[in-house]
């Protein structure tokens, strides 16, 4: 015997099958005859097999059942290829922190008793670190909550300590750090950084003259533009040493000995993708500011360094004010146990750096020759030079976004992680001079401390089948192909 | 001053196993992977090196560096989560999505 709902709903569908015949079509709104009523007796509770109801909006289309996803277990993880963006935590380092989220949690800046004492030794030994990675004295290290607020601690820092007499600052077109002090911000060349445009728009009142120093087609500066650019009343020339979107390393040595040249311009620069990837000494750049971003080397977020300078000493404004310590640049209490990890994070480093950075050459030449010898028209943005770490890579007639879309299994980014959110094309690929089209299909790969080869064959792999579906749905590909120059064509038609 | 005594061969390969495992216990794969590939490469080095008195403070850094990837691998395996798609077995096969409305 058929249980009770089965049966049912085996007469429910017998009967709106029969409804269906004899009425022809029935509109969504239209009431059923009194007759038919009488017979709904499932209980409304009750959906049979496959039940469905189509909605207006759906326009005909079928609609699939919603996929379950398995347990936490099942899920799988994209692989992670953004290192500039972030990069995990070394499982070193955290081990290093846990003591002092746990036991030891006294407060560094406490004199009068133990708990003070043993946090205190654990910050200074934590400078320390950071100090020998850039070739600095400890006490020229400032603990900050980032990259971001040593930018803006510097940059605004030192333009306000001198703006009686010093009313100009020189950056790059590339430079990130430099948006926050535009004037000019709603101008064509401006880099936008979202997060910052409040502070830009308040220093740009302040009445500041900027000069954007462009790059070359490489990426690089030339020095010669820039001691042009230089006027008496320059107070600050902050330039980034390594790109976080195509990896040019800026000649930080050449730059540091022509402005050490210049007596009252102050040098800084924005480090946080080069310290710990890159061999870094302030003393060889000449430079008197620094920023270091303690998640871009295996250490934990919300935390930062700046570098400041006391021989000779660099003068500037602090933006908080309180307590005064950190020599009174960075007032408020230390967060111990992130001082403690960006310290054996930049302990590591100096001890990794090397072979770290022969394995990322290997891995990177590695993924560009495996996507070279199978897909062509592919363009590496930015330096040959550069860091080999961040590979910046056009598809021609692929639009980057939708290769991010279809690539679910590899976690990339088509430029930095501020303006991911937005489709506009790369503002640092423009300043570079790229084609408005190359700047568009961009994808960056960030390789790793942690990276394999398997994952860099599995994103060959993948790239390659990708951009070859994606072109072969392209019309702009087929007539590439038919060998129609691209750029001939008028598209307007009027 | 007296000779270093280095450590014995016993006492580097019992140390250089139990490091391998305690690297192959990490739950995420970029962690284990780069671990077992340092481990091998430090033990290696170890092997090369013939001077006693570097081998003995290698040894030593090593038993030092076991301790800390012990408690890592432990926090590691507490909170290690979700595969990589790298490690897909063949019986679980990649989902390839289709559109519904063909």
């Amino acid at each position: 015997m058929l249980p009770r709902a089965s049966r049912a709903a085996l007469r429910r569908t017998g009967i709106s099958r029969a409804a269906t015949l004899s009425h022809g079509r029935r509109g969504f709104v239209q009431p059923s005859g009194a007759d038919r009523a009488s017979v709904m007796d499932v209980p409304s509770t009750y959906q049979g097999e496959a039940h469905f109801t189509p909605r207006s909006d759906m326009l005909g289309f079928k609609l699939e059942a919603p996929r379950r996803e398995g347990s936490a277990k099942e899920k799988i993880r994209p692989i992670y290829l953004d290192m500039q963006a972030t990069t995990p935590v070394d499982p070193r380092v955290l081990d290093a922190m846990l003591p002092y989220m746990t036991d030891q949690y006294g407060n560094p800046h406490s004199r009068t008793h133990a708990y003070g004492w043993e946090a205190e030794q654990a910050v200074e030994d934590a400078r320390k670190h950071v100090a020998d990675l850039i070739g600095a004295d400890p006490k020229d290290i400032v603990f900050t909550s980032g990259a971001t607020e040593t930018n803006n601690m510097a940059i605004k820092g030192v333009a306000r300590f001198h703006k009686e007499k010093k009313r100009h600052i020189i950056t790059t077109q590339t430079v990130r750090s430099c948006k926050f002090l535009s004037k000019h911000s709603y101008s064509t060349n401006s880099q936008e950084h979202k997060c910052v445009l409040d502070s830009c728009r308040k220093l740009g009142e302040e009445g500041f003259d900027i000069t954007y120093l462009p790059v070359q087609k490489n990426g690089i500066i030339s020095l010669d533009e820039l001691e042009a650019a230089l006027r008496p009343d320059t107070s600050l020339v902050s330039i980034m040493t390594v790109n976080n979107e195509t990896g040019v390393i800026q000649p930080m040595k050449e730059i540091g000995t022509l402005l050490r040249k210049h007596r009252g311009v102050y040098f800084h620069t924005d480090a946080a993708q080069a310290v710990g990837k890159i061999p870094v000494d302030v003393n060889e750049m000449n430079v008197d500011l620094m920023s270091i971003s303690g998640h871009k080397l295996y250490g934990p977020k919300g935390i930062g360094a700046a570098y400041v300078r006391r021989r000779p000493r660099v003068r500037l404004e602090p933006i908080l004010s309180g307590g005064g310590q950190e020599r009174g640049l960075r007032s408020g209490t230390l967060p111990t146990a992130l001082a403690v990890g960006i310290g054996e994070a930049a302990r590591i480093a100096k001890q990794e750096m090397q072979r770290d950075h022969a394995r990322i050459s290997e891995l990177s030449r590695r993924l560009i020759d495996g996507i070279n010898s199978r897909v062509e028209h592919v363009v590496r943005n930015g330096d040959v030079n550069g860091y080999p770490g961040c590979v910046n890579l056009s598809f021609s007639y692929v639009e980057g976004e939708s290769l991010l879309m279809a690539l679910k299994d590899i976690a990339l980014s088509s430029g930095s992680a501020c303006t991911s959110a937005s489709l506009e094309p790369s503002y640092v690929l423009r300043a570079l001079g790229a084609a408005e089209d190359m700047a568009h299909s961009s994808l960056r790969f960030g390789l790793g401390r942690f990276t394999t080869e398997a994952e860099v064959d599995f994103v060959i792999k993948h790239i390659i089948r990708t951009v070859d579906r994606l072109r072969e749905m392209s019309p702009l590909w087929e007539m590439v192909q038919e060998g129609i120059d691209i750029n001939s064509i008028d598209w307007s038609q009027h | 001053m007296s000779a270093v005594v280095p450590p014995s061969r016993r006492a580097i390969l019992s140390l250089y196993s139990t490091s391998l495992r305690t690297a192959n216990s990490f739950s995420s794969y970029n962690f284990r992977h780069y671990f077992l590939r340092r481990t091998k490469e430090k033990f290696r080095q170890l092997q090369n090196e013939s001077d006693p008195a570097r081998i003995q403070s290698q040894f030593n850094e090593a038993v030092k560096e076991l301790a800390v990837l012990r408690r890592s691998a432990i926090v590691n395996q507490l909170y290690g989560g979700w595969k990589l798609a790298v490690e897909r077995t063949p019986e679980q096969p990649e989902e390839t999505m289709t559109r519904s409305d063909n």
